[in-house]
C-alpha cells in the first residue's frame, strides 16, 4: 500500500490515503462535510458548490470545493469557519431561490438532503422576493419514473448515473442557466434497466417513483435490512413498510455486491405482496373445484399418504426459497428414508456447471482486479443486472473484456472483443479454434482472468462452455464465475445434493418412481420450455402439493395448494448468490391470512405425521444448514448479525449437481428470457406489469428474407397453438436463428425441438367506403 | 434519416477528421444549421446515430451553445454586439435602429423569414466597435445611419452570399485589424462559414 497522507481538518489531526477526495477522507474520519451532488460512487463535478471548505494555500485561505479537491499532506482545512458558515448559507440561499418548497406534498420530506441541510446549514430566511421559474409537474419521464423540474437543483446525480454507471444516458441537461433542465429527448423515454437508482439518489423530491408516489412519509417507515432475491446476484437492500404494507426496497450500499444499485425490476417487484388475489387460504381440489380447508386437515391427509416411509418424493423447488427451507425438505426426505433422493430446481437449463478440482472460483471483486473479463453466458443484463453493472465499472477502470455468443450483445458495446456470428454458431459451438483468434493471444494468453461462464439456452451443449474454460484454464490464470442466473440458486445447490434441472424432471418423473409431488414456488407450465411434457407429468401423478403465492397454470392442477409467505419481507432467513455470499434476509410485514412459510408447514407435516425431527424451528434448520463448517466462520445467523457481517460471508464450498444434458435436437431457437416477463409476481405488481407484457421475438436478417417478414408482426404456428407476436431485426444473429423470451405468456408453449411455422401478418388496411 | 446523401456524405467526411466520433459533435451541429436555419430533432436523431451518443446528449449540447438555434432562422441572422466596447461606442442606437428598421425583438424572426435580430455578448471585435454580424461575418465600425443602410441592402439585394470584406467596404468604419488579404468568400446560411464544412462560398 501507498503511504497515507497526515492533514489537519478543523484542529484534528487525520490520515487519509492519498488520491482521496477531501470530502470522501473527512467523511472517513467522521468529520461530515455537507453536500448535494457528491455521491461516493460518481465521479465528481462540483456542480452545488454546497461542500466548499476553507483551505490553507500560500496566497492565504481559500474556499475550494471538497469533492474536487485531493488530500495532500500536510494540508490544513477548516469546514466550520465563519466564511465557510457564510458560504454554506449562500449557497442554500441561491440553491432555494427556484426551488418551490412544497415540502407537504412532497415523498421526499423527511428525507430530503435539501430539507436537512438548510436546517442545519441555512439562512433562516430567503431574501428573494421575485416569482420562481415555473415547470409543468411531474412530468413522466418513463412508465416507472416522474420528473418535477420546478424541485430540481441540478446536481447531476441522476444524469451521471445514467452515464457513468448504468450506460443509458437518455436523460440529461437540456439549456443552460437559469433555462437549464433535466428532460429527456422527445419520444425516447428514460427506458433503463436502472432508473429507480436515480430516484433514491435525487437529494430531493425532483425524481420520484409512480411506485411510491404519496404511499407514505419517511417517519411512518419501518424498515429492515434484507437481500433481495430475484436473481442470483443478491443485492443488499433495506425494506420499508407503513402499516403492515411492503412499500418501497432500497439499494444498500455493498460493497462487495450491488454497491448501493438495484435493478428496477428487484426495486418494484415487490409490489405483488399487497395483491388480492394472493392465496390466503389452503385449497384442496374436488371434483376439479378448489375448495377451501383447514391447513390440519391437509397434514392429516398428506400423513396418510407418507405414513408408511416408502412413499416415493419428488420435490420441484423453485429458486425463491430460502436456504433454511430447502434444508427442511431435505430433512423431510432423508426421514423418510428415500433411497435417492430426488430434487429439481425449477431451471430449464441446469448443467453441471464448472466445479471440478481444477477450478478455482470467482468472487465478484475479482471482476476489477483481473486483467481481463471472459464471458460466454446467458445476457446478463437481462438475467443479472446489477452483475452488468460491475462488469461496466470493472471496464470503466480499464479491465479488457472479451465476449463470445450472440447472447451477449447487450455486452457488445462496451467489449474490446465481441465474438459474434463468426464465432459462434447458431447451435452455440465456438466454430473456431479458440487458440488461432487473435485478439485472444493478447488479452488472455497468460494473464489474471475472470470468467463468467454459463448455459446461455436450453439447447446449448454443456461441453460448449467446458471447452473455452478448458482453453482458459491451461492458457491463463483464470477464475470461473459459474452464471446461475436464477434466485437463490446457489443455496439450493449448497444445501441440497446432486440437484437435477427441470430438463432432467421431464425424463426422471413419472407416475412409477412419484407417489408424491411437492411443486414449491414454480410455476413450470407457465414459464418452462418443457411446459407440455411438465404439463402431462403432473397430470398423471397421485398426489401433488402445490405451494405458492399465487394460484397459476401449474398450481392449478395440484391436489392441495398451500399458501406460501413471501421471502421477500414475509420470513427470516439466509440467501447464497453468486459468490457463495450468505446473507440474511429479513422479515418486515406479516404474511397475509393463513400463509405459511415452506419450513414451517414441512416441519408441521412432518410433526403431524408423527416423525421426530430434530429442527423443528428456524434457528436449528439454519444451524443444520452449515453444521459441516467451523461454526465461527459459519453463516449462521449468529454470525451474520454481528455488524462486521452485515454484508454477508463468504463460504465457498463445490456443489454436486447431477444434471445431465438434455441436448437432443438441432432447431435453430435461442432460448432465453428477458429481464420483464409476465410472471405471476410481475403481473400483479402494477408499476412493472406492463412492462413485460409485450409478445415478441427477435430473428437475424436471414429469417426476415426467408419468411418474407414486412409488416413488423408475424405469427408463430405449431399444431393448435398459434401466437401473434412483433419481431425486431438482430444483426448479430447468425442465419435462420430466431429468439424467444419464454417468460412472456405462450412463447414457451411451443415444442423447441420441431419447425415453428412464421407466417407474416398482414396489416390490415383501412376499409375503403365510397 | 432525414439527411440526403450529399450531406451524410459531407457529415462522414468531418468525423474522419477526429479521432473520437464524438468530438465531432460540434461541427455536425453547425452542419445541421447550415442544412434547415436550425437544428431541428430530425437533425438530431442523424447526429446521435453518426456519433454513436444518444439524442438527448446531442440535444443537450445543442440547447447549452446560443449559436445552435432551436428555432428556424431567416435568411439572415443578424447579430448586433451589446458588449461594454460597443456599448460605449453607441451600439445601443444601432440596436435601437435594427429594430426599427426590421421591427422585431430579440431572437425573433419577421414573417418573410428574411432577418432574425439578436443582441450578442461580445464577438471579438472590440477594435472596430460598434460591430455588427450579418451569418458570423463580421462588420466593424458600423454606424446607426449605416446598420440600416446594411438591411436596406440585404432586403433589396437578397444575396445569396454574404462576405465580410464587402459590407465592411459598403457599410463599416473603423477595423480592428488590417488583414491586408482581400477575402472574397462569404457565408452562404445562418452557420458560420467554415470551409471543411463547405457553409462558404466564393461571391464572384
Amino acid at each position: 500500500m501507498s503511504e497515507k497522507v497526515n492533514l489537519n481538518v478543523n484542529g484534528i489531526e487525520i490520515e487519509s490515503d492519498p488520491n482521496k477526495l477531501l470530502i470522501e477522507a473527512c467523511e472517513d474520519s467522521g468529520i461530515h462535510i455537507p453536500r448535494f451532488c457528491w455521491h461516493k460512487r460518481l465521479d465528481p463535478v462540483g456542480m452545488c458548490r454546497m461542500c466548499l471548505v476553507e483551505v490553507e494555500t500560500p496566497r492565504g485561505k481559500m474556499l475550494v470545493p471538497s469533492c474536487t479537491t485531493e488530500v495532500s499532506d500536510e494540508m490544513v482545512v477548516d469546514t466550520e469557519s465563519d466564511v465557510v458558515k457564510k458560504a454554506q448559507e449562500g449557497v442554500l440561499e441561491f440553491l432555494l431561490i427556484n426551488h418551490p418548497l412544497d415540502c407537504p406534498i412532497c415523498d421526499k420530506a423527511g428525507e430530503c438532503p435539501l430539507q436537512d441541510q438548510t436546517m442545519a446549514y441555512g439562512p433562516g430566511e430567503s431574501r428573494f422576493v421575485e416569482e420562481k421559474r415555473h415547470f409543468e409537474k411531474p412530468i413522466n419521464i418513463s412508465e416507472i419514473i416522474l420528473l418535477d423540474r420546478e424541485r430540481c437543483i441540478l446536481c447531476a446525480r441522476c444524469t451521471r448515473f445514467s452515464d457513468e454507471i448504468s450506460g443509458d444516458p437518455l436523460i440529461e441537461f437540456i439549456q443552460r442557466g437559469n433555462k437549464t433542465e433535466v428532460n429527456t429527448f422527445p419520444n425516447e423515454p428514460f427506458k433503463s434497466y436502472f432508473s429507480g437508482n436515480t430516484v433514491q439518489i435525487c437529494p430531493v423530491g425532483a425524481l420520484t417513483s409512480t411506485s411510491y408516489r404519496f404511499k407514505a412519509r419517511p417517519w411512518d417507515l419501518k424498515s429492515t435490512r434484507s437481500t433481495c432475491n430475484g436473481c442470483s446476484m443478491g443485492c443488499s437492500i433495506e425494506l420499508n413498510s407503513s402499516q403492515n404494507k411492503m412499500l418501497r426496497i432500497l439499494g444498500v450500499d455493498n460493497d462487495a455486491v450491488n454497491q448501493g444499485w438495484l435493478c428496477d425490476k428487484g426495486r418494484y417487484n415487490f409490489e405483488y405482496l399487497n395483491s388480492d388475489s394472493r392465496l390466503k387460504t389452503p385449497l384442496k381440489k374436488i371434483d376439479n373445484e378448489l375448495v377451501e380447508i383447514e391447513i390440519q386437515e391437509v397434514y392429516s391427509e398428506l400423513s396418510e399418504v407418507i405414513k408408511d416411509r416408502q412413499t416415493k418424493v419428488t420435490f420441484l423447488l423453485g429458486s425463491n426459497l430460502t436456504n433454511e427451507d430447502y434444508v427442511a425438505f431435505r430433512e423431510f426426505s432423508e426421514i423418510i428414508s428415500q433411497s435417492e433422493k430426488s430434487f429439481y430446481l425449477n431451471d430449464d437449463k441446469l448443467h453441471p456447471g464448472l466445479f471440478g478440482e481444477n477450478v478455482e472460483l470467482a468472487k465478484i471483486d475479482d471482476l476489477n482486479s483481473s486483467d481481463a473479463i471472459v464471458v460466454w453466458a446467458e445476457d446478463l443484463k437481462e438475467k443479472i443486472p446489477v452483475l452488468y453493472l460491475r462488469i461496466r465499472q470493472a471496464v470503466k477502470n480499464g479491465v479488457k473484456l472479451v465476449v463470445f455468443g450472440h447472447t451477449n450483445e447487450t455486452l457488445s458495446d462496451i467489449a474490446d472483443v465481441f465474438y459474434g456470428k463468426e464465432t459462434v454458431s447458431e447451435n452455440f459451438e465456438i466454430v473456431k479454434d479458440i487458440s488461432k483468434l487473435k485478439e485472444i493471444k493478447d488479452l488472455v494468453i497468460g494473464k489474471n482472468i475472470t470468467a463468467i461462464l454459463g448455459k446461455s439456452t436450453p439447447h446449448q451443449s454443456d461441453t460448449s462452455v467446458t471447452k473455452l474454460f478448458e482453453f482458459l484454464n491451461s492458457n491463463s490464470n483464470s477464475k470461473v464465475l459459474n452464471a446461475y442466473s436464477k434466485g437463490n440458486t446457489y443455496g439450493a445447490l449448497q444445501t441440497l445434493e446432486n440437484v437435477k434441472g427441470l430438463n432432467n424432471f421431464v425424463n426422471d418423473i413419472s407416475e412409477e418412481n412419484t407417489d408424491l409431488l411437492f411443486i414449491v414456488g414454480a410455476d413450470p407450465i407457465g414459464r418452462s420450455v418443457y411446459s407440455n411434457q411438465i404439463k402431462s407429468i403432473i397430470e398423471g401423478l397421485d398426489t401433488v402439493v402445490a405451494l405458492d403465492n399465487f394460484n397459476h397454470e401449474t398450481s392449478e392442477l395440484a391436489n392441495f395448494l398451500i399458501p406460501m409467505s413471501s421471502t421477500l419481507g414475509e420470513k427470516e432467513g439466509t440467501f447464497t448468490n453468486i459468490e457463495f455470499r450468505t446473507s440474511r434476509i429479513d422479515k418486515l410485514v406479516p404474511s397475509p391470512g393463513q400463509t405459511v412459510s415452506d419450513w414451517e408447514f414441512i416441519t408441521s407435516l412432518m410433526n403431524f405425521s408423527g416423525l421426530t425431527v430434530e429442527t423443528n424451528s428456524l434457528e436449528s434448520l439454519n444451524k443444520k444448514a452449515y453444521e459441516n463448517l467451523d461454526y465461527s466462520l459459519s453463516p449462521v445467523f449468529d454470525n451474520l448479525d454481528k455488524p462486521s457481517n452485515l454484508d454477508g460471508m463468504v463460504n465457498i464450498s463445490k456443489p454436486k449437481i447431477s444434471s445431465s444434458d438434455n441436448n437432443s435436437n438441432e432447431a435453430k431457437f435461442f432460448i432465453g428470457e428477458k429481464l420483464y416477463g409476465d410472471s405471476t409476481t410481475e403481473r400483479h405488481s402494477d408499476s412493472i406489469s406492463l412492462l413485460g407484457s409485450k409478445k415478441y421475438i427477435e430473428v437475424s436478417e436471414g429469417v426476415v428474407e426467408k419468411y418474407n417478414l414486412t409488416s413488423g408482426k408475424c405469427t408463430l404456428i405449431q399444431d393448435e397453438l398459434e401466437v401473434t407476436v412483433s419481431y425486431e431485426v438482430n444483426k448479430s444473429f447468425p442465419n435462420d436463428l430466431i429468439y424467444i423470451p419464454t417468460n412472456r405468456r405462450e412463447l414457451n408453449k411451443f415444442d423447441f425441438s420441431r419447425e415453428i411455422m412464421i407466417i407474416p401478418s398482414v396489416v390490415k388496411e383501412a376499409l375503403n367506403v365510397n | 434519416m432525414s439527411w440526403d446523401d450529399k450531406l451524410l456524405k459531407q457529415a462522414k467526411k468531418i468525423i474522419k477528421l477526429y479521432p473520437q466520433k464524438r468530438s465531432a459533435l460540434g461541427p455536425l451541429l453547425h452542419l445541421a444549421q447550415s442544412k434547415d436555419g436550425y437544428i431541428s430533432d430530425d437533425s438530431i436523431t442523424v447526429i446521435s446515430e453518426l456519433v454513436g451518443i444518444t439524442e438527448v446528449q446531442v440535444k443537450s449540447v445543442s440547447t447549452f451553445y446560443s449559436m445552435y438555434k432551436q428555432e428556424p432562422t431567416g435568411k439572415y441572422l443578424l447579430s448586433v454586439c451589446k458588449s461594454i466596447s460597443c456599448e460605449i461606442n453607441n451600439s445601443s442606437e444601432v440596436i435601437n435602429k435594427v429594430q426599427e428598421f426590421t421591427g422585431l425583438n430579440n431572437n425573433e424572426t419577421d414573417e418573410e423569414e428574411l432577418f432574425t435580430f439578436e443582441a450578442v455578448e461580445c464577438i471579438g471585435a472590440c477594435g472596430g466597435a460598434p460591430a455588427v454580424q450579418v451569418n458570423y461575418e463580421t462588420v466593424e465600425g458600423v454606424t446607426p445611419e449605416n446598420a440600416i443602410n446594411l438591411c436596406k441592402w440585404l432586403k433589396e439585394t437578397k444575396p445569396d452570399v454574404v462576405v465580410a470584406d464587402e459590407m465592411q467596404e459598403n457599410f463599416g468604419g473603423i477595423k480592428s485589424f488590417d488583414w491586408a488579404i482581400q477575402d472574397n468568400s462569404g457565408a452562404t446560411s445562418t452557420a458560420p462559414g467554415f470551409q471543411t464544412l463547405k457553409t462558404t462560398k466564393v461571391k464572384k
